[in-house]
């Protein structure tokens, strides 16, 4: 079959009824290369030569805008341009048969012999054959009916239903093929109408008897986020074949000889979810590069010049922030826009020197673009919500060029005493050998934390954040069992189930109070304030909410918001709201706070709260005498009130009474032994007094009783730095804490 | 009088581990003469200096009169509690521009969360 009949589909596959002409090549272009519609602009604007007259009439009866790749298509579209022309004189001239055999080995995969043949002469038969095969083992038929169903779309062909034996398929295979069908039918027919997509479909899985529900399928603008969503679907799915996934894998274990066409079937099969576009890119490149080989000249690269081109676009249109910042896109738009501007419609190359020149360049970019999108989709995978670039660019934005400043810093630091110091102390070995890796591994800290960061902002922004997998939605009285739970000193479980009871009730005061507690009990002060004050928006005269929020707010240094609470305290105090003057006054003063507590101490001696709430007060001021006099006081007249021990204890800590404050610790945990809080403050007293391996028993203890104690992992790797305990620093980034317990108990 | 600053209660609590045997220890560990400059909101505006001399075990407000400090470390408040608990790498607050760093690189080095001694929480 001539050239012209691959092209223009011939009598052979033409099918009556179906208003367009076929083109498998074009159809097949249009595969490679994508279907958006600018893309088919795009690739318009590709000039396509009159004179490849030789080969016919190519473009007799397309209609279709979407081949420019391929010679003599919309020429009606173009002028033709003498560099174009060259390409695709060189395209028609050198390997049309590899090109199409190529194709042809693509269209049947259970025909291997054919790799060294000659001319496309077999499209015509192709069809008789795929036909014939749809009886034998259920994946050979599946995989011709499929493949069928390729090439209807490419012959323009309306895909004909036909009765399959049963295949055997599983709901979850179906959907898979019912999805992949979608979006490759997208793909191939994106420049036939939405009608036809649909009925090729359609026809495909009614053959299959697999629902169709495309309809609900959103415009091709979304089909990233679905084409992610769908190929990590894909992933799950049950393999037809042996170990593979579906007949994209069928493609490649057929067509493992050839190193071209694969390409394409692999690249699908090696995507994860969020890589498709990363791969698909991929694909193309190799496609390329391959088209390059065949070639051997750097004139299409033009075309890929437009693939880029088309893809960066595509990625632009993609409304996710990640691809709009990503340096991703920027490389690939500038290696798009490289050398040549478009105009209107007309393709202008400029200022190249020649056109061998920017296409040996881009060969040259080309062939770090495999690995390079590789490594990019694996940067992609490894680093959580935001790439790094992203980051970093959007942090150099911030800090008003960081690059300077920092250039700038390093000059003030008179540079030449500063490499020499750097020499001799590279040369002493001052810095470590493992100054390298510690960079690297800070970095990865970096990206923990950025994640770790991104989780606990809303938590620091004040708003309460629930955990999934809640086993006591649904209970029917989660207070209670929170309340009992709570008793017994199962503080995180005790957390679930108030979150439930809040859940349901949100207007329960008491259970956001608890909840509250239970957090600041467990040592984590960012939630226990985002549940207090929800307990204080429900009811703002709970006394113990106040106190609470008094605490855990003098606890994280927020020195106003505490003496506000405090006063507020006051105020609602049935008893010595008259010492407070009538109205708030605009700002508190510590001072005059601290002097109506006094007085109210001197009202009530016997009140153990009111001492409480003084003591308080004075750790705000860093009184830590004063403080430690009121706590005591108020033990005298609550001595089980476990809680007070602790903030004695902490008080007692924070002067720099480690001792004593250990002891205090022991008493409060005495009284209640899963008091998480009095664990890590316990770990933190050995710490400071420079026992670090005890502090590091102790933290792990508090970790294993709430993992989710962020300050405490903190805490720990400094005290297993400390403790020259390198060894275990990866247990403690992994957070491993069977490692950790078993390494360091606490007898 | 400057506002009130988180960091001045760490300080504080460094003041007084200055006097203990651990914070003795940091003098032979370590000693060189640190100030940092801690801005309320960003850095370089309403700054207050500390000087945390780890050569003579004390802790003050203010520059440094006696000389040159080794190094000078400009944070935000909040950046600067995280370095010290361990939140933040200092490493990477450097690199992200959250730290200046003035004065000898190696001693810059030397500046670690270990330093530092942590707060408990009542």
């Amino acid at each position: 079959m001539a050239m012209r009949d691959l092209v223009s589909g011939g009598a052979a596959c033409a099918v009556p009824g179906s208003s367009s002409s076929s083109n498998p090549l074009g159809a097949l272009a249009n595969a490679l290369i994508g279907s958006s519609s600018k893309t088919q602009e795009r690739l318009q604007e590709i000039p396509t030569a009159t004179a490849t007259a030789s080969d016919g009439n190519l473009h007799s009866g397309m209609g279709e805008p979407f081949n420019a790749a391929l010679p003599g298509s919309e020429l009606e579209y173009l002028p033709p341009n003498a560099q174009g022309s060259e390409f695709l004189r060189g395209f028609h001239s050198m390997d049309q048969n590899r090109f199409s055999d190529a194709w042809d080995d693509i269209q049947r995969p259970q025909i291997p012999h054919f790799q060294g043949r000659t001319g496309p002469t077999n499209l015509p038969l192709e069809h008789a054959r795929l036909q014939q095969d749809f009886d034998g083992p259920p994946q050979k038929v599946l995989s011709n009916f499929l493949h069928s169903f390729l090439h209807s779309g490419h012959g323009s062909m309306p895909f004909h239903p036909a009765s399959l034996p049963v295949l055997g398929l599983s709901e979850g295979d179906k959907q898979c093929i019912r999805d992949r069908s979608s979006i490759m039918a997208r793909h191939l027919f994106a420049d036939k109408s939405e009608e036809f997509i649909h009925t090729q479909v359609n026809a495909l899985l009614s053959s299959l008897d697999i629902d169709n529900d495309i309809r609900a399928r959103g415009p091709i603008p979304g089909r990233f986020p679905e084409l992610e969503e769908y190929w990590t679907e894909s992933q799950h799915m049950k393999p037809l074949s042996g170990g593979a996934d579906g007949w994209a894998s069928e493609f490649s274990q057929q067509l493992v000889p050839h190193d071209n066409p694969n390409m394409w079937a692999q690249s699908f099969e090696r995507q994860h979810g969020a890589n498709g576009w990363a791969s698909e890119f991929e694909h193309e490149h190799l496609q390329l590069a391959s088209v390059d080989q065949m070639r051997g000249t750097g004139i299409p690269n033009l075309a890929a010049m437009e693939q880029t081109r088309m893809l960066a676009h595509t990625l632009a249109q993609n409304n996710d922030p990640k691809f709009q910042n990503s340096k991703f896109l920027q490389f690939v738009s500038k290696m798009s826009r490289g050398e040549i501007t478009i105009e209107d419609n007309q393709f202008k190359p400029a200022g190249i020197s020649a056109p061998g020149d920017w296409a040996a360049e881009y060969e040259q970019q080309h062939s770090g673009g495999r690995s390079w999108a590789d490594q990019f989709s694996n940067e992609q995978l490894s680093q959580g919500p935001h790439g790094w670039a992203n980051e970093f660019a959007t942090e150099r934005g911030k800090q008003g060029s960081t690059e300077d400043e920092w250039a700038n810093e390093f000059s003030k630091l008179n540079v030449n005493d500063w490499s020499d110091e750097f020499e001799r102390q590279v040369a002493d070995g001052v810095l470590g050998d493992s100054s390298g890796d510690n960079w690297a591994n800070a970095y990865d800290d970096y990206l923990n934390e950025q994640a770790t960061l991104k989780q606990k902002s809303d938590a620091s922004r004040g708003v309460y954040v629930f955990s999934d997998l809640n086993p006591y939605v649904g209970r029917p009285n989660p207070l209670k069992e929170g309340q009992e739970l709570f008793r017994k000193g199962l503080l995180s479980e005790a957390v679930l189930a108030l979150e439930a009871e809040v859940l349901k009730n949100p207007d329960n005061a008491e259970g956001w109070r608890l909840l509250g507690i239970a957090h600041a009990e467990n040592d984590d002060d960012q939630q226990a304030i985002a549940a207090m004050m929800r307990a204080h928006e429900v009811d703002p005269t709970n006394l113990e909410v106040l106190l609470a929020l008094g605490v855990s707010h003098t606890n994280e240094l927020e020195q106003a918001a505490a003496l506000k609470y405090l006063y507020s305290w006051l105020r609602h105090h049935p008893r010595y709201s008259a010492i407070a003057p009538p109205d708030q006054p605009e700002n508190l003063y510590y001072a005059d706070v601290a002097r109506l507590f006094n007085d109210a101490a001197k009202l009530s001696p016997e009140d153990a709260d009111v001492h409480i709430v003084l003591g308080v007060l004075y750790n705000l001021s860093r009184e830590y005498e004063k403080a430690i006099e009121a706590f005591q006081t108020s033990l005298k007249l609550k001595p089980r009130d476990y809680s007070l021990w602790n903030k004695l204890g902490a008080t007692q800590a924070n002067s720099v009474q480690s001792a004593d404050a250990i002891l205090a610790y022991q008493q409060a945990l005495d009284l209640k032994p899963n008091y998480v809080r009095a664990w890590a403050n316990m770990g933190i007293s050995y710490a400071n007094q420079g026992m670090y391996e005890d502090s590091i028993r102790y933290y792990v203890r508090a970790l294993a009783m709430n993992p989710k104690a962020d300050n405490a992992w903190q805490y720990l790797r400094i005290s297993l730095s400390c403790a020259s305990r390198n060894d275990m620093f990866e247990a403690c980034d992994s957070r491993n804490l069977d490692i950790l317990q078993k390494e360091f108990p606490l007898i | 009088m400057a506002t009130q600053l988180k960091s001045d209660a760490l300080m504080e609590q460094m003041k007084l581990h200055m006097s203990t045997d651990t914070g003795k220890q940091l003098t032979k560990k370590i000693g060189l003469v640190y100030q940092i400059n801690i801005a309320p909101k960003k850095i370089g505006f309403n700054e207050k200096s500390f000087v945390v001399d780890l050569k003579k075990g004390e802790v003050k407000e203010g520059a440094y009169e006696d000389g040159k400090p080794d190094a000078t470390f400009s944070f935000t408040d909040d950046d600067f509690l995280k370095v010290a608990s361990g939140k933040m790498n200092p490493q990477f607050a450097f690199m992200r521009g959250a730290i200046k760093i003035k004065g000898s690189i190696s001693a810059a080095q030397k500046f670690t969360p270990d330093i530092f001694p942590k707060p408990s929480k009542m």
